[in-house]
């Protein structure tokens, strides 16, 4: 067993010691973090922009629609200049003003007295605007929603959440957390997994066979499955990291991407044991399989081609399994692997775990992997495969 | 004198892809490396496999140091079957050929540590061993640069002392002083001498017959995978060189006169 750990040291030297290798695992997951954090505070901004200042010109305008013209934190300036249509037209062309309303004369006894079965025209309002002025634009949307609610206020008989103080929707923090994360995770915890060990190990016992130097290892008294079982655990250990890298900048950048709402407190030390056990046996059988790809293929070139349909299978899993936030209850499911990885991190984050598939899933991967070291083993074994004949 | 390897009857036979037949230029699916080889090494003795290119040399290195198995036949290192113990077989023997590279990554020092390590081999006797051999070739000057920073010559030296860091009683050399300068090529050629002086036994392939004619006590030589000669060196080179009588069996095996 020792001869393990001999080959697991040195893969782990070469991969934490090399600038190269250490950049390829930490950039993702700061890129994923840096990335997201700027979507984040764009989304943010583009939710709450910082322009409050706003020039407005009305004409006959109804008293009773005065106060749509008032927000809080906004400063709203009618400006009462008597300029002709078409001055005011060109200032809002030039952005020197926002809003031009026109409503039509009398425009609130028309309203009020307007019956569609005369088949007469409705009376109308005028509004011009500037879309490719930020405020402009902002303040369009908020008059036309405001004028869009009123419209369908005066012809509805009962009204749906009138309060606007009121928080109507009574779901916890935590609750909406998980329903997100359980909604998200899963699908983008397996890209990052696979991506994770695919950097690593097309290039492990591909790149030595294209470099020579496996049969320098292959003529050492060390057992093959010693060899497989020792380039598996520091190929899995060098992908764990990289993975949870992304995985750490992805779960430091949600709050950011997903509001303030956003809380972690929902899960306890249980479901992250859980959570851990699943990543660390998910690495290990993409670990595995990625290395039998690997040694499999003639150049490092050759695995990552080969490795490419094995990376559209879990990303086909994980996706149509994306938003879904119920596991399945069919515990004959929990054998198929990938499938069964994805369901029990559904199941997990969205704190519903059957403990019972949870083993099945587990003990499952378990197998596969040893059938993977198993194979692996084998491989190493022959000559045809080792030295590319 | 005590048979150490004993070679009996090895046959070996490689399937070609379409990509070798065209290069080939033959219709055959499979050709035969080693046809039905047999010879024997005796303890303290360096015997050297002389033959053409694709003779059958380096396959039948590689059948002995188990890095492929053979279709038939037997092959015994120190009496241990090497299909049935080959890792028994790998402690015993040390091998080292251009196909056998280093990874770059990493230093002289480290790969020594890592290698014996492998090996098994006791700390202190480990690094006892290691700086007589980083001495001997050396390796001392240039022992924490990585071996991708090394010259062809410093990289093979490297390479030699690896393949020796456990101190196997059988030595398999394929073609060592290819790509080498002439003044490693001798440092490697005196640390043949001096192995056969410590009581090991060299197997050697080679094209260079002075290489040969200074080193060996028995040649084989291989034409098609088959054994055409295999005497003492004394007994071979009576009355002629030995490229003289190569070239003979040459001729007869070929049936045309090499000019």
């Amino acid at each position: 067993m020792s001869n393990i750990w001999t080959i697991v040291k040195k893969e782990l030297k070469r991969f934490f010691t090399d600038p190269r290798m250490i950049i390829g695992l930490v950039l993702p997951g700061v890129l994923i973090f840096v990335i997201y954090n700027l979507m984040g505070n764009i989304s943010m901004e583009k939710i709450a922009p910082t322009i409050t200042d706003f020039t407005v010109y009305v004409e006959n305008e109804p008293t009773e629609f005065q106060s749509f013209l008032n927000k809080d934190g906004w400063n709203i300036n009618k400006n009462k200049e008597n300029l002709s249509k078409d001055k005011i037209i060109d200032k809002i062309k030039d952005k020197e003003a926002d809003l031009y309303i026109i409503y039509e004369e009398d425009f609130y006894q028309k309203m009020l007295a307007y019956d569609i079965d005369t088949g007469k025209m409705a009376p109308n309002i005028e509004i011009y605007y500037n879309s490719t002025s930020e405020s402009s634009n902002l303040f369009y949307s908020y008059y036309l929603e405001i004028l869009n609610q009123y419209e369908s206020n005066i012809s509805n008989k009962f009204d749906i959440n009138r309060d606007l103080d009121i928080k109507y929707d009574v779901a916890k923090k935590e609750d909406t957390t998980i329903q997100i994360i359980s909604m998200m995770l899963p699908f983008l915890l397996m890209a990052f997994l696979f991506s994770g060990a695919m950097g690593v190990c097309s290039e492990s016992v591909a790149g030595e066979k294209e470099r020579g130097t496996i049969a320098t290892l292959l003529i050492t008294p060390t057992k093959r499955s010693h060899i497989a079982i020792g380039k598996i655990l520091s190929l899995g250990i060098t992908s764990l990291v990289s993975a949870l890298v992304s995985f750490l900048g992805l779960m430091l950048s949600l709050p950011k991407l997903m509001g303030t709402d956003f809380s972690f407190q929902a899960y306890g030390l249980s479901t992250i044991l859980l959570m851990l056990v699943l990543i660390v046996m998910t690495v290990l059988l993409f670990t595995t399989l990625l290395t039998i790809v690997s040694t499999f293929a003639k150049s490092v070139k050759e695995a990552t081609s080969y490795a490419i349909p094995l990376m559209m299978i879990v990303l086909l899993v994980g996706i149509t399994n994306f938003m879904s936030t119920t596991a399945t209850s069919n515990k004959l499911l929990y054998i198929i692997p990938i499938y069964n990885i994805v369901q029990c991190l559904i199941g997990v984050f969205s704190i519903t775990i059957d403990p019972v598939s949870f083993l099945i899933c587990i003990t499952s991967n378990i197998v596969y992997i040893g059938l993977g070291v198993f194979l692996l083993t084998k491989m190493f074994n022959n000559e045809r495969v080792i030295f590319n004949r | 004198m005590e048979e150490i390897l004993i070679v009996k009857d090895l046959k070996k036979t490689f399937k070609l892809t379409a990509k070798q037949r065209k290069i080939n230029k033959t219709n055959d699916l499979y050709k035969i490396a080693v046809d039905g080889l047999s010879f024997k090494a005796y303890k303290g003795e360096i015997y050297g496999l002389l033959g053409p290119n694709g003779a059958g040399k380096t396959t039948t290195l590689r059948i002995i140091s188990t890095l492929i198995k053979a279709d038939s036949g037997d092959v015994f290192v120190d009496g241990i079957d090497i299909a049935k113990n080959p890792d028994m077989v790998r402690q015993k023997i040390g091998f080292l050929t251009s196909e056998l590279k280093l990874e770059d990554f990493f230093t002289p020092n480290y790969l020594y540590d890592y290698f014996s390590a492998l090996h098994k081999i006791e700390k202190t006797l480990s690094e006892q061993r290691k700086n007589y051999l980083f001495k001997k070739f050396g390796i001392e000057d240039f022992k924490e640069v990585k071996i991708g920073d090394l010259s062809t010559g410093m990289k093979q030296k490297v390479s030699l002392v690896i393949s020796i860091v456990h101190d196997p009683e059988i030595i398999i050399f394929d073609e060592p002083t290819n790509g080498l300068d002439v003044i490693t090529a001798k440092s490697v050629t005196d640390f043949l001498i001096e192995l056969k002086k410590e009581g090991k036994t060299i197997i050697l392939s080679t094209h260079i017959f002075s290489l040969v004619e200074k080193l060996c006590d028995r040649v084989g030589i291989i034409f098609d995978g088959r054994m055409i000669k295999d005497d003492s060196l004394t007994n071979l080179t009576k009355e002629k060189s030995l490229e003289d009588v190569f070239f003979e069996l040459y001729d007869e095996r070929i049936g045309e006169k090499y000019e």
